[in-house]
């Protein structure tokens, strides 16, 4: 951003679940929850790390950026995903998402590290929502790893007895 | 027996604190092994003295290896072993070998441990004693068709365990007779990967239980009692959550007769030492022998906060030939128990294990608050251990002050690098199910809409700090306020969260 632009007058955090937060330049120290404005603090010390503080008590707070303007947050040992929004990018935002078009086939990753124990589906196969794929063993739990769509199974990406990574490509399924 | 003098810890984490804990109080020096895994472990400090392993290239962790246990015993002049739980704690063959070189396993014979540990062998020894159990196979199940029968007799939905099994591992259901042929061929399969062993048997489901247990305490010479139960219907994957003692469901008649059961059984494999007869009890009251553990449990907490008794320096006393002083009817339950399991794992990912490095750690303290771990700031969670951080042990004169008190505990822990379970239990605290006390093993697959607590600030303050972060980053001329990055080592968590981008 360079100075000689008009300056932003506000910003818009938009979480994963769609629920818009807007939120006036420049950025004071307070919260609006309820039509009451309330105090926060963003501080940082030696026994407690980064955390915020809110009504007389510190919560916990780090962040992962995800991306440029995406960021998720754990407040109270809780994540929240949002991506913040200018007034201009929001407008883009909007005419790009009727444009877009959903991808078709769905990627599934190892959630964990850990042993793949089954393998439970060829390729080729149908599956529907909620059905195993590969049963993944990490920290002596046995973890059904399902598809959250239903279609064609067109790639696995393991064999029994393998050990993954976190984010390794376990499935391809493409919608149904 | 004889005097136990120094004893071999054969474990790590928050149990072998524990244990060392007891051992320094009763005068008893002891070792405990280095790993390649955690050469800066907590439990290390705990210690009279280190043996360093040098296990880098092993092909299994030391505490599942057998003869080199025995070897590092002999060497450091441990005349005891105590194997905690888990790794070799329910190894026949390991309680065989500490034996034959003259160590005292501390824990109960390999004769006991074979018996209660195979499963269909435990079922033939309760059946035979008239415990009582839920309809099934006698034995192992051969193949699907002798399956179909067993299942045709007994009535849908059965349940198919592994006959090594533990642990939850291992267990499929079956509603429908057309399931059963897959379900058999996957119960089989997972039982011989995981536990080197393919045979199974099958049960009747049932349905919606809850899981009580009762502990037991065994001499040599022949003196048995049990100390009362502890409710860990709190489960996910069949993994124990929450435990808390006394459970909500019992009254002094069931207690007292679920408790002559629970002795009854151990009496039939001559059972000395701690031990945990685990039952299931239906919605009518029905209470149904599943299995003995032969081990002292994560949860043996609670028991000890009610009833004044130290677990660990029982199971010294009898491995060293004592005789129970305490009879059952000097066994007085004394108010309210409740564990919760602080584990590193993501509550919002469906209880995913989320290995990491703690980089801050404040625990709460004080009259009623108890926390057995492990780790402390700094101490990482590796994948190749389980995920606990801490166990949180919170009392109070009933049901309802434990509950207060652990929810006040609960917002005073402070853990920082990983996700936890904390969310989980700040929800459940608040539950009408769990408040009650009617919830069900059931509870956390079928109860809940959302495994977490948030207050409906929360993401409005969550949605201020992106924002905050958003404007520093891109839109002030100066550096950013709070640096969340620069003077701090990065979380391995975040790391690999940073490393999926590129």
């Amino acid at each position: 951003m360079t100075p000689e632009k008009p300056a932003i007058k506000k910003l818009y955090a938009l979480s994963n679940e769609g629920r818009k937060f807007a939120f006036s330049l420049p950025l004071k120290n307070v919260v609006r929850v309820n039509g009451r404005d309330y105090s926060v603090e963003l501080r940082e010390d030696e026994k407690y790390g980064v955390h915020v503080l809110w009504k007389n008590r510190r919560y916990p707070v780090e962040i992962v950026r995800t991306k440029q303007n995406r960021y998720e947050i754990l407040f109270n040992d809780i994540s929240h995903t949002f991506t913040v929004e200018t007034p201009v990018s929001m407008q883009r935002k909007k005419a790009l998402g009727t444009a877009r078009e959903k991808s078709t086939t769905l990627i599934v990753r190892a959630p964990m590290p850990g042993r793949i124990i089954d393998v439970l589906v060829r390729e080729g196969a149908e599956v529907v929502r909620g059905e195993a794929l590969v049963i993944l063993e990490a920290m002596k739990m046995q973890n059904e790893i399902q598809s959250v769509v239903s279609g064609t199974v067109v790639r696995i990406g393991v064999r029994s007895g393998q050990n993954v990574m976190k984010d390794d490509i376990l499935a391809e399924i493409k919608v149904r | 027996m004889k005097k136990i003098t120094r004893i071999l810890i054969a474990n790590r984490g928050e149990i072998a604190v524990r244990i060392m804990r007891t051992a320094r109080k009763m005068g008893i020096e002891t070792v405990a092994v280095r790993t390649a895994v955690e050469p800066d472990a907590m439990y290390l400090s705990h210690a009279d003295f280190i043996h360093e392993e040098d296990d880098e290239l092993a092909e299994i962790p030391v505490f599942l290896d057998v003869e080199k246990l025995i070897a590092i015993a002999l060497k450091t002049k441990c005349n005891a072993v105590h194997p905690g739980y888990g790794f070799l704690a329910e190894n026949a063959y390991f309680a065989e070998r500490c034996r034959d070189n003259k160590i005292t396993f501390i824990g109960p014979s390999p004769d006991a441990i074979y018996k209660m540990g195979n499963k269909p062998v435990a079922r033939q020894i309760a059946m035979k004693h008239k415990i009582p159990m839920a309809m099934g196979s006698t034995g192992s199940v051969a193949n699907e068709d002798e399956a179909v029968r067993h299942a045709a007799r007994i009535g849908y939905p059965v349940i198919i365990k592994a006959a090594s099994g533990g642990g939850g591992r291992g267990m499929r259901i079956v509603r429908m007779e057309s399931e059963m042929e897959k379900m058999f061929i996957l119960a089989s399969r997972e039982a011989e990967k995981a536990f080197n062993d393919p045979s199974v048997f099958i049960e009747k489901y049932i349905e919606n239980p809850k899981h009580i247990e009762f502990q037991i305490l065994g001499d040599t010479h022949g003196n048995i009692i049990h100390l009362g139960e502890r409710e860990c219907s709190i489960q996910r994957k069949h993994q124990k959550l929450l435990e808390e003692a006394p459970s909500p469901a019992l009254d002094e008649e069931l207690r007292a007769q679920m408790g002559e059961t629970a002795v009854r059984i151990a009496r039939a494999v001559g059972y000395y030492s701690a031990g945990t007869v685990e039952f299931l009890l239906d919605s009518d009251r029905n209470f149904y022998f599943m299995e003995m553990n032969t081990r002292i449990q994560v949860e043996h907490p609670v028991t000890e906060m009610i009833t004044g008794i130290d677990l660990i320096e029982q199971q010294i006393r009898i491995a060293s030939g004592e005789e129970l002083t305490l009879r059952q009817k000097d066994v007085k339950l004394a108010g309210w128990a409740i564990e919760c399991r602080i584990n590193a794992e993501d509550v919002q990912a469906g209880f995913a294990p989320a290995p990491g490095k703690i980089e801050k750690l404040s625990l709460p303290e004080g009259p009623g608050v108890r926390i057995d771990t492990g780790v402390r700031a700094g101490s990482s969670i590796v994948a190749s251990y389980d995920s606990m951080i801490a166990k949180l042990i919170v009392t109070g004169r009933d049901r309802h002050e434990a509950i207060i008190n652990m929810k006040q505990a609960l917002d005073k822990i402070w853990i920082k690098g990983t996700k936890t379970t904390l969310p989980f239990f700040r929800m459940l605290m608040r539950h009408q199910a769990f408040q009650a006390g009617t919830f069900t093993t059931s509870f956390i697959e079928k109860d809940l809409d959302r495994y977490h607590f948030s207050s409906e600030y929360e993401e409005t303050i969550a949605a201020w700090i992106a924002t905050k972060l958003f404007t520093e980053e891109n839109l002030s001329s100066g550096k950013p306020g709070i640096s969340f990055d620069q003077g701090r080592e990065l979380t391995p968590w975040l790391l690999r969260k940073r490393l999926t981008q590129f």
